[in-house]
């Protein structure tokens, strides 16, 4: 009986040493101005890779369930980590090194924009799928390319969410928002938000734009704008800015008692939970989208179980940019599982049509429009509450009710 | 002038990617020629004439953006903008170093690196350009007119290989012309070269136009081998540094010195990125940096110094001190 189980125990490790790894090229900034950020990827990319090649049946995720890929006999799944620095000649030079000398299959990364153009220009050369997690310049999907994918929502997905909340909350509280000026800062982002806002309320008839104020990137002043704001007398303001002008902003609405009913922020300075940080109370009762927050842990046993995994190896809580490059190594590892073959053209076709389950993410799901954008927007509308991100709207995931009135900023 | 080693080092370079088959050496090959013209175009100024610019990314990036922007709006060929961005390049050194050559020693360099991150900020608010965003390049079917080759980097290669010759011959054709020895009387004294009758203003701008219309031969190549520039990547710190970095560790003011600062520090930076890069601490960086370090210590006149110390044989030109 011994001897069997020592025959079986050896012909078992030769079928494991015989499974084909596949190789998925995971490209981020690991050096660099954002090197804090892409380790943090590393990392909850590293999580997928634990939860697609072990066994965690308390995940409820198809992949979760059995070691490896079912559909290729189990084949292990590895991320081929590359650095590219922050620099698009290395985002470049490195999607092609792993496609032609780590032989990947896939690519995912690259965090900046700058980065993800060029490399997913590489995989788009060579005929293979790109899937981008964060990466959120509308730029991206543009570009009429055939092998890109981005999860990610941009400026205008998130601008149509601000409108439907805005809807929300005139129709369940009573708000009687009319009134909205959008806050931005002058460079891509900025402008390409507000050029957004413009856009899409054209498809919100009950709203008004009464101001639109840019500020340049390096300001260090900005009394003028809030006082233009303050003039204007919108009930939603509407901001894209950074961590550190924000933060003057905020200041500036406490000195001049700005009062509007909602502040919004588009993906920037207000989800770094740096912005509690900075002020404090003074933080409570801004609002803006986010890809997860904290308080739904609770709420997503799912989720709450991969920041488990996830925070064992940080030390911190996932975010929102890091759980949406999570998604990107899920997704991917899942369509090569349902095309059964890692043929570029048959992983192309699953992306393209197959909807993928997210119950890490709000909206559930994951689905690629013609364009490569992911269609279902990952995101939950948070408004902070005694320092908290606490999630307001879609109503099924709400952790605290929405209030859409500013307290007088003397009263707090 | 000895022309053996120069001509077995040129050989080298243009056989060496063409029977190595790997893409990603093929690469390094590419960046190495890049950045060694680019060494040598900034060795003119610095290296001959003793006016450090710490902003040569500045005429990189107008090379880059010239030929970009005329291709993505105006379907220029990139060949033309390459030169219209080499001309336009020498109007703004004109322009830029006029004033600057007032300055000497320290502030003339403080002033070139403020004049490219002007320049760089300008191209960052610039709509027309596509600001911040930057601009992917549209990408067309393999063609020499539109200087695209996706199916093999070899095109890339030759490309970049003749413009390094082109660069080189400039900058040994100067060295050994009266405009190389009148250069290298303003780098030793100022006041004696003007003592001497040298028009020095004249011959420095000279030297600057020359050295940044060289620049931006590469800009344009860079751009369309990268095919997506943003102003970040090409006016950055970054590339002026580089371009100081590796003509210093090599030897400054000698036309081997850009050469072999390239060999070592691209093939250096490339290899340990992608054998380290994918572990996120920044080691590759670490021993980067250590090894500028202990060249810079031991042997500031560059590796060129120290391989002239060792052979106690001196070549026939480079500086005369070394």
């Amino acid at each position: 009986m011994r001897k069997l189980l020592a025959v079986l125990v050896v012909l078992l490790s030769f079928v494991v040493m015989a499974q084909e790894v596949i190789k998925i090229g995971a490209i981020f900034p690991l050096t660099g101005a954002a090197a804090a950020t892409g380790v943090k990827i590393k990392y909850a990319v590293e999580v997928a890779q634990e939860i697609i090649n072990g066994v965690y049946p308390e995940i409820n995720l198809s992949l979760a369930k059995s070691a490896g890929l079912p559909n290729l006999n189990g084949a292990k799944v590895q991320f081929v980590f590359a650095d590219h620095q922050g620099n698009p000649e290395l985002a470049m030079a490195e999607a092609e090194r792993l496609i032609r000398n780590e032989k990947v299959v896939a690519l995912i990364g690259c965090y900046q924009s700058s980065c993800t153009k060029p490399a997913s220009q590489i995989a788009e050369k060579y005929g293979i799928p790109f899937v981008a997690g964060s990466s959120s310049s509308a730029a991206l999907t543009e570009r009429g390319l055939k092998w890109f994918f981005r999860i990610a929502p941009h400026d205008g997905m998130e601008t149509v969410f601000f409108f439907n909340y805005l809807r929300y909350l005139n129709e369940k509280y009573n708000a009687n928002i009319k009134r909205v000026a959008v806050v931005y800062i002058d460079n891509e982002y900025g402008v390409h938000a507000a050029l957004m806002v413009k856009e899409k309320i054209k498809d919100f008839p009950e709203f008004s734009l009464v101001a639109d104020v840019k500020y340049p990137v390096s300001a260090t002043n900005v009394d003028i704008e809030v006082q233009k704001i303050k003039a204007a007398k919108p009930d939603a303001i509407f901001h894209a800015s950074y961590i550190g002008d924000m933060t003057m902003f905020v200041k500036k609405y406490k000195e001049f008692n700005v009062v509007p009913k909602v502040v919004l922020s588009y993906c920037g300075g207000y989800q770094d939970p740096q912005f509690v940080v900075n002020l404090g109370k003074d933080a409570d009762y801004f609002a803006g989208t986010n890809a997860t927050t904290p308080a739904l842990f609770a709420k997503m046993p799912i989720l709450s179980k991969i920041n488990e995994m996830y925070k064992a190896k940080s030390g911190v809580d996932i975010d929102g940019p890091t759980l949406e490059d999570f998604a990107s190594a899920l997704v991917i590892a899942e369509a090569i599982n349902i095309a059964g073959t890692t043929e570029p053209e048959k992983i192309l076709e699953v992306l393209k049509t197959h909807t993928f389950e997210a119950p890490y993410f709000v909206s559930e799901k994951i689905k690629f429009g013609p364009d490569g954008q992911n269609i279902y927007s990952a995101s939950v509308m948070t408004q902070i509450f005694n320092g908290v991100y606490e999630a307001v709207w879609p109503e099924q995931y709400q952790t605290h009710e929405p209030v859409p009135q500013f307290p007088d900023w003397k009263k707090r | 002038m000895k022309k053996t080693p120069l001509l077995v080092i040129l050989a080298l370079l243009l056989i060496l990617p063409l029977v190595v088959e790997d893409v990603n050496f093929q690469h390094v090959m590419l960046m190495m020629l890049i950045f060694a013209g680019l060494g040598e175009a900034w060795n003119i100024i610095t290296g001959f004439a003793g006016q450090t610019s710490f902003g040569h990314a500045a005429f990189f990036g107008i090379g880059a953006y010239t030929s970009t922007v005329l291709f993505y709006k105006f379907n220029v060929s990139p060949w033309i903008g390459m030169i219209l961005g080499a001309l336009f390049a020498g109007i703004v050194a004109f322009l830029v170093s006029y004033p600057c050559f007032r300055l000497k020693g320290h502030y003339f360099a403080i002033a070139t690196l403020a004049v490219a991150e002007i320049i760089k900020q300008l191209f960052v608010s610039w709509d027309y350009v596509e600001g911040a965003t930057g601009i992917s390049i549209p990408v067309v079917p393999d063609s020499f007119w539109a200087m695209q080759f996706h199916r093999s980097k070899i095109p890339y290669v030759l490309i970049a290989y003749g413009l390094f010759v082109f660069v080189l011959f400039v900058a040994v054709a100067i060295e050994r012309n009266k405009m190389g020895y009148y250069l290298k009387a303003i780098r030793e004294s100022h006041e004696a070269a003007e003592a001497l009758g040298i028009n020095t203003a004249r011959y420095k701008l000279l030297a600057m136009i020359v050295s940044s219309m060289l620049t931006a031969l590469f800009g344009t190549l860079y751009a369309q081998y990268i095919l997506y520039i943003d102003p970040f990547m090409v006016f950055g710190l970054d590339v002026s540094m580089k371009i100081v970095l590796l003509t210093v560790l090599g030897g400054l003011g000698s036309v081997y010195g850009p050469i072999i600062g390239a060999a070592i520090l691209i093939p250096l930076s490339e290899y340990t990125r992608t054998l380290l890069g994918g572990t996120g601490k920044g080691i590759d960086l670490m021993i980067y940096g250590i090894l500028i370090v202990i060249v810079v210590v031991f042997e500031p006149r560059g590796i060129l110094g120290l391989l002239r110390k060792r052979s106690r044989r001196r070549l026939n030109y480079g500086k005369s001190n070394a």
